[in-house]
């Protein structure tokens, strides 16, 4: 994979735990943030040492959690520490930070463009109180909104609106109204994602004992339609299943190595690093893909214990040989408006997947999921329709490899 | 020559056949204690399991009686199910005597009857047998005035026996000493030795059952099958004790065994007479009629890599199952397989049930199909039990089907539902007598094909349990057949062909379609189904695509998760079979091709 790898540090905290949230996050008060911070200060260098991939990391990602609890100096002394043990870009990556509305002022949006910023990725989920208190949040529609404009208003090179849709009983009606509210304010990307029941988290539990149900999946098709009509008619382009933007720049250059295979290194609990074990610029140049994949404990006490001991805070990894990959390339490519690029798949993996699956790829094309067409190169891409992103994670199941493990 | 004994045991099931069987052998002390299993007779799991008998054991039992002398009780096991009648006959054909068990809470019930009127028809004298005195429901007077008014036999011949507790059991063997005849027949008349019965064993090959009607028989003799012409040399004969226990000689009235040189089972008849070569008799044992498979089905391993593993199954079934036959058969759907012959339905299941337990398979069976007889514009002839082998229609001057002469027996309440149950199955001359007050026998020519779906079990659930059904095949008559084809998105699914009456192709088309729709998993396109004649749909269901199942997130925690879950999804879809860009889980052919109705009203 041509580029630079990517970086992400996980900041676990929030002011309330949403109920419909499986992420690692927890509720802690300003000494165990600090301490927090000391922890993720020191995995640095552990995880430096084992980092092999020598090409700057030109994207660092503030995930959680909630990033902007942390105080600006908090965030630059853990870049601080990126820097002095890892190599970054110069003059300096993109970094992108997710922020909640109540936390974006214009003094907190100033310090963290101090800090590099240039995407501000905002937790809004919804402009109307009622989804909000549905959904545990703790700002109004009016913050949401005044947030945006904020945050706006301050520079950065894009805001980005994360918004959730398929709400128990939600009227497209209203979900338009979300979608006109946050076109009208223009932000670069927006993020729409239908609302999906976990099962360890409070609204799983209210499912299991019968008091919410995820929407029916007609209604959900439907919503995730609107979607995709509604931005695409107010500008924003689709490039994957949940995300939008309006040019090409405002596309997350770092959430896009998670699904072509560029190398990430997570830093923080649960976070997920992958390393490519073979090719150019590794040590086996054999030219078989390969790749290791591995990720951090998930709760933030034995994460903690961990660091502190001096030790890898790694739960486990996972070796991933040229099959498993090419599972993955199509289940990512697929989730992509860009789609699977034939060639490129052929050389890295030496299946022709389109003759490999040419019945299935055959109906699914006279369905309208999915088409073949040329890319700006002249090569063969695999490409899904807005009908075919929505059904991406079935149509992925069918294909047929033929690879060995 | 001790004084000699042969009977079997009927009854209706579960009126304690086998524990009555257990008791008179230990009774006789044929058996150690310590090696007494109970229902010994029953070898098979199978067996023991749904409480029927399948393949007919005998065993020998010497009992000393009151009267100061030894006498050789043979008691000859039959078969419990129709399918089977063959063999009951056979085994009937070797007794003299019969009890017949009747529950003492239960009463006289169809099978008693059927039983009954089996025995007498082979002039079989009836000892009756009022079983399970020891239950609180038991009601011996009833049961007394049922024999006396619905048997016709004498109430205060009838013998009362707990064979659970022992009770009653040595005025039993009493009874059959004293009531049943001893077999007649001539020793030094040319050997007459009816076989109705085989076991094989691993070491010893053929283990023949045989009752000796005439003549002689010891080892060296040198013997010939008066029906199949086969010559064997005798190695031992004995009698069927628990083991086999060899003798000098068996002569004329005698039940034991034969060991002459025979490796298989495949190449014997049951009902075949053994003769001398030398010397052969006049006339077999009359009554030999041959035991064709009459019910065909393809049966293929779930999962293709167990091919080899059912053939070594089958090969292995067939040693035990003479009548069990089978050929090489593949299907595009399901890969390769083997088409089967068989008794009947019973037999069919029989056999599946065996080869997935005994064998551990798991297995799809094609829709079972009756032997049609085909004759072509040109007048050339062609036999067909595979649909995949049916002839273009254009090219039939006539197709005939096989006929039975089915023989019901019902209380007369439900003569009605019985009548009509014939009529529905395109059943002709369907009469019906009195037999007894209140029972009714209902006889009916029928399609044999229209009795291998569901008959049994409808018949069964319209009389409540109280009808009993037998049947012989008359003929092949003229019919008007179908070849229905069952299309997934337009491509056919060769293994669920089928051959219908044109009456019936509809119905069933549709019914195999909408079990189809229910089984097969939604995919990302709509899938047609559809039931075909030819080029002509008849059928048709669909089932409606998914319009959404991607999951919202997939950043960098989400992606090896994401991805065991496809994994496991793929796996699933290997065991799949594909048919128009369609993946069919076996499932879905296994819930197509059950031939019962569905009961669940949907």
């Amino acid at each position: 994979m041509p580029s630079a790898p990517g970086l992400y540090l996980h900041i676990p905290f929030c002011s309330a735990i949403c109920p419909y949230c499986d992420f690692s996050v927890l509720k802690a008060g300003v000494p165990a943030r600090t301490r927090f911070v000391e922890h993720l200060v020191a995995e640095v260098p552990l995880a430096a040492r084992e980092w092999r991939d020598s090409r700057p990391f030109d994207t660092v990602y503030f995930g959680g959690g909630t990033p902007s609890l942390l105080p600006p100096g908090d965030l630059g002394r853990v870049l601080g520490a990126c820097r002095s043990h890892l190599t970054l870009a110069t003059p300096a990556p993109w970094v992108f930070l997710e922020a909640n509305p109540e936390d974006v002022t214009p003094d907190a949006c100033a310090a963290w463009l101090g800090l590099g910023v240039r995407t501000l990725s905002l937790g809004v989920q919804s402009f109307s109180d009622e989804a909000l208190r549905f959904l545990g949040r703790r700002h109004s529609g009016e913050q949401a909104h005044a947030a945006v404009e904020t945050a706006q208003a301050a520079g950065f090179d894009t805001v980005s609106v994360d918004l959730i849709f398929g709400l128990p009983d939600q009227a497209p009606e209203a979900w338009r109204r979300d979608l006109a509210t946050a076109v009208a304010l223009g932000p670069g990307h927006l993020s729409c994602y239908q609302l999906t029941i976990h099962p360890r988290t409070r609204f799983g539990v209210a499912a299991r004992r019968g008091r919410l149900a995820e929407m029916p999946e007609a209604e959900q098709a439907a919503l995730f339609e609107l979607t995709h009509r509604f931005l695409a008619d107010a500008g924003y382009a689709a490039y994957e299943v949940s995300n939008f933007a309006r040019t090409r720049d405002h596309e997350s250059r770092h959430n896009r190595k998670y699904w072509d295979h560029t190398p990430y290194l997570g830093l923080g609990p649960s976070a997920h690093s992958l390393a490519t074990t073979s090719g150019p610029g590794t040590a086996d140049a054999s030219g078989s893909p390969a790749a290791r994949r591995w990720w951090n404990e998930l709760r933030t006490p034995r994460w903690e214990s961990r660091v502190a001991a001096g030790d890898r805070p790694v739960e486990a990894e996972e070796s991933l040989g040229p099959k498993t990959l090419a599972t993955e390339a199509v289940m990512l490519g697929l989730r992509t408006t860009a789609g699977i690029d034939l060639d490129a798949f052929a050389a890295r993996f030496g299946v022709d997947l389109l003759a490999a699956n040419a019945a299935r790829v055959g109906r699914l094309v006279s369905e309208g999921h999915l088409v073949v067409r040329a890319g700006a190169d002249g090569g063969r891409w695999l490409v899904p329709t807005a009908s075919g992103l929505a059904v991406a994670d079935g149509m992925a199941a069918g294909f047929e490899l033929l690879l060995a493990d | 020559m001790d004084p000699i004994r042969n009977f079997c045991i009927i009854a209706h099931i579960d009126h304690g056949k086998s524990t009555l069987a257990d008791r008179l052998i230990q009774r006789c002390g044929a058996v150690e204690a310590r090696e007494f299993r109970d229902q010994i007779l029953d070898s098979m799991d199978l067996e023991r399991e749904r409480g029927i008998t399948i393949k007919a054991n005998t065993v020998s039992l010497p009992y000393a009686a009151k009267d100061g002398r030894t006498y050789e009780l043979n008691l000859i096991d039959t078969p419990g199910h129709v399918d089977f009648s063959h063999e009951v006959r056979r085994s009937l054909m070797s007794c003299e005597g019969a009890l017949l068990v009747i529950d003492a809470s239960q009463g006289v019930e169809a099978q008693t009857v059927a039983n009954l009127y089996l025995a007498t028809e082979f002039g079989l004298e009836v000892v009756p047998v009022i079983n399970k005195i020891d239950l609180p429901s038991a009601d011996v007077e009833r049961v007394m005035e049922e024999i006396d008014r619905d048997l016709g036999l004498d109430p205060f011949a009838s013998i009362q026996v707990s064979a659970k507790l022992g009770t009653g059991i040595d005025e039993l063997l009493e009874a059959i000493v004293q009531h049943l005849p001893p077999p007649k027949g001539d020793p030094g008349a040319p050997l007459r030795a009816l076989l109705f019965d085989a076991q094989y064993d691993a070491y010893r090959g053929a283990v023949l059952q045989v009752r000796l009607f005439d003549g002689a028989l010891r080892a060296g003799t040198r013997v010939r099958f008066m029906h199949s012409g086969q010559e064997h040399k005798v190695e031992e004969v004995g009698y069927q004790r628990l083991k086999h226990v060899p003798a000098p000689e068996l002569s004329a009235g005698e039940v034991g065994y034969v060991l002459a040189g025979v490796k298989s089972l495949s190449g014997l008849a049951i009902g075949d007479t053994l003769t001398e070569a030398e010397r052969p008799a006049a006339e077999p044992v009359p009554g030999y009629r041959e035991a064709k498979p009459v019910v065909f089905s393809s049966i293929y391993p779930m999962a293709t890599d167990d091919y080899e593993d059912l053939t070594k199954a089958l090969e292995k079934l067939k040693l035990n199952d003479a009548s069990l036959i089978y050929e090489k058969d593949s299907s595009a759907a399901l890969g390769f397989g083997f088409r089967c012959g068989f008794l009947g339905l019973l037999h069919l299941d029989v056999v599946q049930e065996r080869l997935e337990r005994e064998y551990d398979l798991s297995l799809i069976l094609s829709a079972p199909s009756v032997r049609y007889r085909i004759v072509k514009n040109d007048d050339s002839e062609v036999w067909v039990d595979n649909p995949t082998f049916y002839p273009d229609p254009a090219s039939i001057k006539e197709a005939y089907e096989p006929y039975i002469k089915a023989t019901i027996m019902t209380p007369e309440r439900y003569l009605g539902s019985v009548m009509e149950l014939c009529r529905e199955r395109r059943g002709v001359e369907t009469t019906f007598n009195y037999l007894a007050a209140g029972r009714m026998e209902v006889v009916s020519q029928l399609p044999l094909a229209e009795v291998l779906f569901d008959f049994y079990d409808r018949l069964k659930s319209i009389t409540q349990g109280y009808g009993s059904f037998d049947y012989e095949l008359l003929d092949y008559r003229l019919g008007d057949m179908v070849k229905v084809d069952i299309l997934v998105n337009g491509e056919k699914v060769d293994a669920l062909s089928q051959l219908v009456h044109r009456e019936f192709a509809r119905p069933r088309a549709l019914r195999y379609c909408e079990r189809l729709a229910k089984t097969i998993p939604r995919q990302q396109f709509k899938i047609a189904i559809q039931g075909a004649i030819g080029g002509q749909i008849i059928a048709r269901t669909t089932i409606n695509p998914f319009r959404k199942d991607v999951t919202a997130k997939c950043y960098g925690g989400d992606i090896t998760r994401k991805r065991k879950l496809l994994e496991k999804q793929k796996e699933g879809k290997k065991k799949m079979k594909m048919v128009g860009a369609v993946e069919i889980p076996q499932e879905a052919f296994v819930a197509v091709l059950r031939t019962e109705d569905d009961e669940d009203g949907d």
